[in-house]
């Protein structure tokens, strides 16, 4: 497979990544997180500095780096979490911002708004693929699980949630924190996948387009999410031609999403043995109904 | 120097007022932030420089086609991009999203259609600033500084004592009662953008005589948001001293501290503010938070 | 029906991109790749760079080619984004399969893309990058694809210090950089090093971000601070900006600059302002052996020159003398050949290439001042070692 292609995809999983963590705690947890690059950003310097300065091994890199997302999402979340939805977004949004400039001005150990070049480029196809594989796994039997349940009843109408004993704001931390780690994971595959890193890349730009990522796909599905990262990564490339012009229709396109169908392309609709069932049923009950009206066409 | 870098403050600060006044009635009617704005911005200022050079008109005209020219592009904005979710009853983040998308859309319209080149508007003013002794106060900001004086004073006398105000200020405590009584919510929706369009058109000229008109001028908007939020969302007064507050703040910040520290101080007032006081300096806490 | 179409419109688009749409080798031509900035704020200089290379492959072609084969360009557009000047480069090595690449102008994006190019194995020549680590990222190490047609920051930092020195006669100088500019940066620490080693004070040092308009903050600092002269190695678009608010706030030093000046946009937007100014550049677009050149670009393009189409001309000139030596098109072999270039006569120059440091030695550099509302020839410097 040329370089190009599988560049395409390494970049599929990484956004894929991070999107995965917004769905949770977007999606399903209901907490507008605006800032999803920051998170990003502080695992891809950390596990650079981790592996050009210390020489650490990747896979050690790659934790930390999640690790630093999760960390840095706990003090975070503390203050902020409380918040009403836009203030929370806002915070988060804020949050971010404040964190790539952070970066830009610790330039003796960041290189600063210039970044760090030559980053020895570990990211490879096959270890992002089953990391991406395991955490998509891993997300969505969470999701189906009673926690993801319990995740859904912040979202919905958090006094209730309360009411039947739920913490809400325990499991809004830990979908906080499960989206910093991913986060977090994302941005250190990054780091060692382009070689190198300045705090422009982790702007708000960035943070927006992961959130569109996750309502095209659909905010309450899982498989929407990897459809849409899917989708949203290849497409640029294949427009390329189109260039200044691909800019205009996908923010056309951001706008129609929302207008017309802003469930996302999926919904809530999820990859499951019952749903596969439940497809093959309709797809049997259809033809069947073809059928019929062949017969009675043929009668007449 | 502290003197000349407070004038430095206020006169960005006039700026960012000018933009965080129509930001903040947005916010305070419909309840969510458009951050689309700085591309009303954006695009009045382009209306006013096209205006003064291709049309030649007088100055004052051109503002004034400038604030026409936002005001229509205002209230197109509401009705392609937000009216549908408004009428759906939407959740805020898909109002943010679309928003967004307006944004991306519109900037890049811009860069295809009109170019990504600097434009500078003819000098209308003569360009020697004032000098007081050692201080030096250009003309523009000047007139900036008037400019957003007088549009805040006739957007309060609007708001608290009209007919017109009065049915603004109800459809932004509760916009279904508010229809109840017998005012067109679609009507208030959109005279309130046209109004913010309006200030965001003056302020796109006055932006671009200032510095230059490009394309990306919208990214001013986080600024003007920041300052709404500091001086409590929703609220007018609020947006202008959280905009003077923020200018200064800024200039003292890059000036006695360094220079790259400017966005830094202004990201961290606002989350200081967010967390301790988020209702904002002069603004009210009308829901619960929790 | 319309949500309908909108579906099978996006699935129809992820089969073609994973289908792939690749163009098939066409063995008569030598395809050179471009990239550069041909939108956003460093448009106009992207565009230049692709122009000047647009006209010159055309000229070669109508001449008969390189060895006989015409020559196919192949330009992409980085939009001024470091992230996306890879993602392009690594199509230009993997999907377009090109000989050799010309571009950029970013001293940044350069020092980006070149292990892409290093790994790619296809010699890049940048045309304005100017920071010396985009061929020696560290002492003693060489990027073994990346060469490039222009000097480097450390000679201009040097002829900026000796010309204010000797020429405007000036002992304290302020400087006002883009901290987000690897050239700004680099621009700024040589000036500095070769300014007070020639005994100058360095009375301000003062830094803004990319994307700022207001430096009046900075600029007032400066301004206490009296320096002679304001070093000002940026982009023309913040120059315009700076220099009018620095008038503005009553500074009346004079304001010195780099090759981020040089664009008919500069004097569009603050000719008053930078009036009695000086700055560096590449080359002289108004010296008498580039105005037939400069008549043809403005005939086929309809605007003025920039000294970008110049660099950009003599890097394809590079390429040419290259594979004509080498008798290839193989891009390691035009790598070798470019290694050891000798003797290609371009506007700009002469260019011999120093295989140590795969920079041209030996280019001189010319003093341009802003007079009468125009860029005038001043002074012309020795060549560099």
């Amino acid at each position: 497979m040329s370089g190009y292609y599988s560049g395409i995809i390494i970049l599929t999983c990484i956004n894929l990544l991070a999107v995965l963590g917004l769905s949770l705690l977007t999606g399903f947890t209901g907490s507008f997180c605006f800032g999803q690059a920051g998170f990003m950003a502080v695992g891809a310097y950390v596990s650079t500095l981790l592996t050009m300065n210390y020489a650490a091994p990747f896979p050690l890199a790659l934790f930390a780096g999640g690790l630093a997302g999760l960390l840095v999402s706990i003090p975070l979340g503390y203050p902020t979490l409380r918040l009403k939805g836009d203030y929370f977004a806002i915070a988060t949004l804020g949050f971010a911002e404040a964190m790539r400039l952070i970066i830009e001005n610790l330039e003796k150990i960041t290189g600063g708004s210039r970044g760090i070049p030559g980053i020895p480029t570990h990211t490879n196809l096959p270890l992002i693929l089953v990391v991406t594989f395991f955490f998509v796994w891993l997300v969505r039997n969470y999701v189906s699980s009673r926690h993801g349940r319990n995740c859904v009843a912040v979202r919905e109408d958090e006094l209730a949630a309360e009411a039947i004993a739920v913490d809400t704001f325990r499991y809004k931390q830990i979908s906080f924190a499960i989206n910093g780690f991913l986060g977090g994971l994302s941005g250190a595959f990054l780091a060692h996948y382009v070689g190198f890193i300045q705090p422009s890349m982790f702007g708000i730009p960035q943070s927006t387009q992961l959130i569109v990522m996750v309502i095209f796909g659909g905010m309450h599905s899982i498989t929407g999410a990897v459809l849409a990262a899917i989708i949203l990564t290849a497409l640029p490339e294949v427009l390329r031609a189109a260039d200044a012009w691909r800019l205009v229709a996908y923010g056309a396109v951001v706008v129609l999403i929302m207008i017309i169908r802003p469930e996302g392309l999926l919904g809530s609709w999820e990859l499951s043995k019952d749903s596969l069932q439940d497809l093959w049923s309709k797809l049997q009950a259809r033809l069947n109904q073809y059928k019929e009206q062949r017969l009675a066409k043929a009668k007449e | 120097m502290i003197l000349q870098q407070l004038v430095n403050g206020i006169s960005i600060g006039a700026v960012y007022a000018l933009i965080a006044v129509g930001y903040s009635l947005v916010y305070s009617v419909l309840n969510f932030s458009n951050f689309a704005h700085g591309e009303i911005l954006m695009l009045g200022s382009y209306v006013g420089f096209f205006a003064l050079t291709q049309l030649n008109v007088p100055f004052v005209l051109s503002i004034a086609l400038a604030m026409i020219g936002a005001g229509v592009i205002a209230i197109l904005m509401e009705k392609i991009g937000y009216r549908a979710l408004r009428l759906r009853q939407a959740p805020l983040l898909y109002f943010m999203i679309s928003a967004m998308g307006l944004s991306i859309f519109l900037q890049n319209f811009t860069i295809v259609t009109i170019g990504p080149n600097f434009r500078t508007y003819p000098d209308v003013l003569p360009t020697q600033p004032f000098t007081l002794g050692n201080l030096s106060i250009g003309r523009i900001d000047l007139l900036i500084f008037a400019i957003t004086v007088i549009s805040l004073a006739m957007l309060t006398w609007l708001i608290y004592r009209t007919k017109l105000g009065s049915a603004i200020r109800a459809a932004s405590y509760n916009m279904n009662v508010a229809s109840l009584m017998g005012i067109n919510p679609d009507l208030i929706v959109m005279i309130v953008f046209a109004l913010a369009g309006s200030t965001a058109g003056i302020g796109g000229v006055l932006f671009g005589m200032k510095y230059t008109v490009y394309p990306w001028m919208g990214a001013l908007t986080i600024k003007a948001f920041i300052a709404a939020v500091v001086g409590g969302l929703g609220s007018l007064p609020g947006a202008v001293l959280g905009a003077f507050v923020l200018g200064i703040t800024e200039t003292f910040a890059a000036a006695f501290v360094s220079s790259e520290f400017r966005d830094l101080f202004a990201y961290t007032l606002m989350i200081t503010i967010i967390v301790l006081r988020p209702a904002g300096l002069l603004g009210t806490l009308t829901q619960e938070k929790a | 029906m319309f949500k309908k179409l909108m579906l099978s419109a996006v699935i129809l688009a992820t089969i073609l991109a994973f289908s792939g749409c690749q163009q098939q080798a066409e063995e008569d031509t030598i395809k050179i790749g471009f990239f550069g900035a041909l939108s956003g704020d460093q448009a106009v200089w992207g565009q230049a760079d692709r122009d000047g290379l647009t006209l010159t492959v055309e000229q070669i072609n109508e001449a008969g080619g390189i060895m006989g084969k015409q020559v196919e360009l192949i330009t992409y557009d980085d939009k001024g984004d470091q992230l996306e000047a890879v993602n392009v480069v690594k199509r230009l090595i993997n999907e377009d399969k090109v000989s050799a690449i010309i571009g950029c102008n970013s001293s940044g994006r350069n020092i980006a893309v070149a292990p892409v190019v290093e790994e790619g194995k296809v010699p890049i020549i940048s045309t304005f990058a100017t920071n010396p680590r985009v061929t020696v990222p560290e002492e003693g190490k060489l990027m073994q694809y990346t060469f490039r047609v222009c000097f480097i920051d450390p000679y201009s930092g040097d002829v900026t210090a000796q010309f204010a020195w000797n020429d405007l006669e000036a002992t304290k100088a302020a400087v006002l950089y883009e901290i987000s500019s690897d050239y700004s940066v680099g621009v700024r620490d040589f000036f500095t090093q070769a300014w007070e080693e020639l005994g100058g004070e360095i009375v301000a040092d003062e830094a803004f971000k990319t994307g700022d308009v207001d430096f009046r903050a900075q600029l007032t600092t400066i301004k206490e601070a009296e320096p002679d002269v304001i070093v000002m190695p940026f982009l023309y678009k913040e120059v315009a900006l700076a220099a009018k608010q620095a008038r503005d706030l009553g500074i009346t030093a004079t304001m010195l600059g780099g090759d981020g000046w040089p664009s008919t946009a500069l004097l569009e937007m603050a000719a008053d302002a930078v009036e009695g100014s000086y700055f560096i550049n590449h080359a002289d677009v108004d010296a008498p052996h580039v105005q037939e050149w400069r008549d043809q670009y403005q005939e086929r393009f309809g605007k003025d020159i920039e000294i970008n189409a110049i660099m950009s001309h003599d890097a394809m000139l590079m390429v040419k003398a290259a594979i004509e030596e080498s008798g290839s098109t193989d891009p390691e072999v035009i790598r070798d050949a470019l290694e050891n270039l000798t003797g290609v006569e371009g506007f700009s120059g002469t260019i011999n290439i120093d295989p140590e440091t795969h920079n041209p030695a030996g280019k001189a550099a010319v003093i341009i001042e802003i007079k009468d509302g125009k860029f005038q020839f001043f002074k012309q410097f020795e060549p560099m070692n």
